[in-house]
């Protein structure tokens, strides 16, 4: 028999069939006319054997069909397992290359699957909430943002809404001192209305929540503990349940404990008890404290409940004209509040790691072509056997995919390793991100990472190799005789690419370095260093009257200024970034009462060494002293900031301002002023100083003593360490009322750290990325400037025989690195001015186009690719003409 | 035997038949019918539309493959050859015709 062709097929399924059932009917007939059949009757006789021609036609084409695609399966199958094998073997073969290649991307690979995975926790995995998309937070707007409410404009809300399934929930957040067994501890706590955990859409992990019978007053004496308090105080103990826990001096019955992924305020709440509104609380409509959520109907639309609200609002503002004026209700998805600008902030970051393993993959690519190169012969040769140009780029892409993947094997333990460093490292307060890590979900981001890496990084070499000429390819002394300019376009490409995503990085980095060092040189207006803070709180049970509540702060005050190395000692309502702190609406005299003519301004409560202790200066007038006391002159110390507002230029000492209470007859009540203190930056050096004053505490509203929830803070000044002062201070209080614990103790320069932390992580981290694109650039122009001196060697020795200098060879390498260097600068400077605004909320006295940091970044760059560039002309200079033209 | 009740009991046997000639070495789908009718001296005739239904889905089962070839007669045709797989399949068939033949002779041909 003859030779058989090799599958596949050539002919499709439908020719083959035919021609075999032709061949058979043709050869039964000739049987049959053998047999003495005239040839008519032979045909039909074959026919008939037969049967319905068409029917097994059609039987055989559909067989054949499936068979068809089971061949093909199982060739690509095969195909694949060899490709993978040779893969394998050519890395073995190469380990230098594998081992440089598959680092490079597993740090891009790396980088990019930790945030990845921080992105999951924070932002895409869903909240353990039912349904948390229709969970709403309800908030009124203080000049356009969303702040607190009232339990007045609550409790009437609540009454005329009916978009809301079970009606709006309210919390106040409180703390508590926890003393029981233990050392007493200050805990934050909410008191919610008993439809609380029903409308968050959370059941509790043990026991119950609250019965509508307990959020009234007088029976509200339930908690439900979080999981995080249930096991740090009281050892995750089921007994727990039923048994009473005493808190600010009373009993409260344990019902319930909640499960630990229900932990989603940034306040932290550590256990809710109920809030037990009493009637008078339900009528207020100016103090406005609760956070308000609500839970719309499945069929409800955001829109319409803020219609409805509106509605209520209007009602209000008429009933209420004096609180309520200028009343308005918006309405936050609760997603959005949760996760505020953290979102945007691990995008950023996502994008910016995204860049850097773009660059790695520029790198790689290089090395792919460098090798690609010493590969020309073996593709060649297997062309010449027949594989097609796709089956060629089949094989390399499969080869890059191994790589990849390899790569994305190391890449994972770094991202492991790394993620953990962004957690530890990470601004306290962004939520769920210690629940980040490298999970199932971050396992497929990192696969997909590494093959879209392998396409990006692979197909370009690839499509070059398969097209490699045969001929050029299989004579062995195929040699680049382009002379002068930069034929490779590719690899140019590679290099603009390169410097254009590292200046990206960079500039980016370049602004917020310069955010931050404006922020370090920003006058905070106050002296933070050698200051300790700590806070107190009294309970309400045990120090119900006014006068007792300022004499025991007044005595605080005095133990802490004899504390051994205190210099001066203070108690106030606040001191600077840090929780608490209030504000009030402020009427000069002679201003017509109106809503809208009230100064907002933040209050201090303060005694009179609060300036020195803070060092902050009285700019006019006086401190306050000893003149000032109860049943005295009312008298307040003003912030410059606030002279300026309320007496615009005019001397405010001697002016008079209505604030805080009214008289017993209900007219305004006129407090003095008789000092301007200098503004401070209460809220951190990003923000400025805000309108402030201040007033006496023998002097202090006795409704402020609710506002404040009797918590103040204690400063002290030394001229030593202020952490050593926070043992004696303890000491010190403890003295006064062993019950009291001291909560927040911190140093002034600790809490200027934290407010900046947030800006520092995200600094260092752009800063570490900048720098690592750099790098990976450096070493991509590196490389391709080395291949082109290497390419060019003989023509150099040539010009150097015929008599250029050393020098002039440099000048000529450096000159054909330059040109991709400043397209990729161009192109950089673009995309990073279009860029950059993402980073705009982060910026602190920077413009998003700042030319000084753009001047930066480009000469850094240029230095740095100059360098890179450097090595191999330096090189090319080097080369022994003789040498040169020998090897020809 | 009427062809009828041949071809009835061809229908689970003719993997088998198949298998078995074409172990003795490659063959076209008509020389595979030819072959089998006379060895068996013209008892088992081959109903040719359940032939090649069988030779294609056998195929798809990966115990035959087939590849173009020339015929006795110099013309292009398809021709059959066994696989490994094809091989083992013929073992447990013939095995499998050998114990039903066995019992039903044992009924058929009892004394």
């Amino acid at each position: 028999m003859n030779r058989f062709y090799l599958w596949p097929w050539k002919a499709p399924v439908d020719d083959e069939v035919d021609h075999e059932l032709a061949f058979h009917l043709e050869m039964r007939t000739r049987e049959y006319v053998d047999r003495g059949f005239s040839a008519a009757d032979a045909r039909r006789e074959a026919e008939r054997r037969m049967g319905d021609v068409a029917r097994v036609r059609a039987a055989c084409r559909a067989l054949g069909e499936g068979r068809d695609r089971r061949m093909r399966r199982i060739e690509y199958a095969s195909e694949l397992r060899q490709d993978i094998g040779f893969a394998w073997r050519q890395m073995r073969r190469n380990p230098g290359f594998a081992l440089i290649a598959s680092l490079t991307l597993a740090l891009g690979i790396g980088g990019t699957t930790a945030i990845f995975s921080a992105v999951d926790a924070v932002v895409l995995r869903p909240l353990p909430l039912r349904d948390p998309a229709r969970l709403m937070v309800v908030a009124e707007t203080w000049k356009g943002l969303p702040s607190d409410v009232s339990a007045g404009n609550f409790t009437d809300a609540n009454a005329g809404l009916t978009r809301f399934e079970g009606g709006l929930t309210a919390e106040q957040f409180s703390s508590f001192n926890l003393a029981d067994g233990g050392t007493p501890e200050r805990i934050i706590g909410g008191r919610v209305t008993a439809n609380y955990f029903d409308v968050l859409g959370a059941r509790p992990a043990m026991g119950r929540t609250f019965r509508a019978d307990e959020d009234r007053p007088g029976s509200e004496q339930v908690v439900v503990l979080s999981h995080r308090l249930w096991t740090r105080r009281f050892g995750a103990a089921s007994a727990i349940l039923g048994q009473d826990i005493r808190m600010n001096g009373r009993r409260y019955t344990v019902a319930g404990v909640m499960p630990a992924s229900f932990d989603l305020t940034t306040n932290r709440e550590e256990l809710w008890v109920p809030i037990a509104f009493t009637p008078e609380r339900k009528a207020m409509h100016d103090e406005h404290y609760l956070t308000v959520y609500g839970r719309l109907n499945a069929d409800a639309t955001a829109q319409q409940a803020l219609a409805e609200l509106e509605a209520v609002a209007s009602r209000l503002r008429r009933d209420f004209p004096k609180d309520d004026g200028e009343l308005t209700f918006t309405v936050i998805p609760f997603t959005d509040q949760f996760v505020g600008d953290y979102g945007k902030r691990l995008l950023v970051l996502l994008g910016a790691v995204s860049v850097v393993l773009l660059i790695a993959c520029g790198n790689v690519a290089n090395l792919l072509l460098a090798r690609g190169a010493a590969r020309g012969r073996e593709i060649a040769i297997r062309t010449a056997l027949g594989a097609g140009r796709w089956r060629i780029v089949r094989q390399c892409l499969t080869e890059s995919a191994v790589l990849a993947l390899c790569a994305a094997a190391a890449g994972l333990l770094f991202a492991k390793w790394s993620l953990a460093a962004v957690v530890a490292w990470s601004p306290p307060g962004v939520p769920r991100l210690e629940q980040a890590q490298i999970d199932p979900a971050a396992l497929g981001f990192a696969v997909a990472a590494a093959l879209v890496s392998s396409v990006l990084f692979g197909l370009a070499p690839a499509l070059r190799l398969a097209k490699g000429d045969v001929q050029t390819g299989l004579r062995e002394g195929a040699r680049g005789t382009t002379a002068g300019g930069f034929r490779d376009r590719l690899r140019a490409g590679l290099i603009v690419s390169e410097v254009a995503l590292s200046l990206l990085l960079l500039f980016g980095a370049g602004l917020l370095i310069r955010s931050a060092i404006a922020l370090q040189r920003v006058d905070l207006g106050f002296d933070p260093h050698g200051v300790l803070t700590a806070r107190v709180a009294l309970p309400a049970a045990s120090y119900a009257e006014p006068e007792r509540v300022v004499a025991t702060f007044e005595r605080m005050a005095e133990a802490a200024a004899k504390v051994p190395g205190v210099t001066q000692a203070s108690i106030t309502s606040y001191a600077a970034m840090g929780g608490g702190g209030g504000s009030n609406g402020l009427l000069p005299e002679g201003v017509p009462f109106a809503i809208k003519n009230l100064i907002q301004s933040g209050l201090r409560i303060i005694t009179p060494d609060f300036f020195r202790a803070m060092g902050v200066p009285i700019v006019k007038g006086r401190g306050f002293d000893d003149r000032d006391r109860a049943g005295g002159q009312k008298v307040m110390i003003v912030s410059a900031r606030l002279a300026a507002i309320a007496f615009s230029g005019q001397d405010p000492i001697g002016k008079r301002i209505a604030c805080c209470e009214q008289r017993p007859d209900g007219s305004a009540d006129y407090k003095v002023v008789v000092g301007v203190a200098g503004d401070i930056r209460s809220r951190g050096p990003a923000t400025p100083p805000a309108a402030e004053f201040y007033l006496p505490l023998p002097q202090a509203p006795a409704d402020a003593w609710n506002w404040t929830q009797r918590s103040m803070y204690i400063v002290i000044r030394t001229a030593g360490d202020p952490a050593a002062l926070a043992q004696p201070l303890r000491a010190a209080i403890a003295r006064i009322d062993p019950d009291l614990p001291l909560f927040d103790v911190r140093m002034m320069s600790q809490r200027l750290s934290s407010s900046l932390a947030t800006a520092r992580f995200n600094t260092l981290l752009l800063t570490i990325l900048g720098g690592v694109g750099l790098l990976l650039a450096a070493s991509g122009i590196y490389g391709v400037i080395a291949y082109f001196v290497s390419q060019r060697t003989h023509e150099i020795g040539v010009r150097m025989a015929l008599g250029a200098t050393p020098g002039s060879v440099v000048r000529l390498i450096l000159t054909q690195a330059t040109r991709p260097v400043a397209l990729g600068a161009a192109v950089g400077i673009g995309a990073a001015l279009a860029a950059s605004r993402v980073l705009a909320n982060q910026l602190f006295d920077v413009s998003p186009t700042d030319p000084a940091t753009i001047a930066a970044v480009v000469v850094t760059l240029g230095a740095v690719a100059l360098a890179a560039s450097a090595v191999p002309a330096r090189r090319a200079a080097a080369i022994d003409p003789t040498k040169a033209l020998q090897a020809e | 035997m009427t062809p009828e009740t041949t071809a009835e009991l061809l229908h689970g046997t003719l993997v088998a038949l198949i298998l078995k000639t074409l172990a003795r070495g490659r063959r076209h789908g008509y020389a595979i019918a030819r072959a089998i009718e006379e060895a068996t001296g013209g008892v088992v005739q081959v109903e040719d539309g359940s032939l090649y239904p069988a030779l294609y889905r056998m195929e798809r089962s990966g115990w035959i493959e087939a590849e173009w070839g020339v015929s006795e007669l110099g013309r292009k045709a398809k021709l059959y050859r066994l696989t490994p797989r094809g091989r083992r399949q013929l073992a447990a068939e013939t095995a499998e015709w050998a114990r039903f033949a066995t019992a039903v002779s044992r009924l058929l041909l009892a004394t």
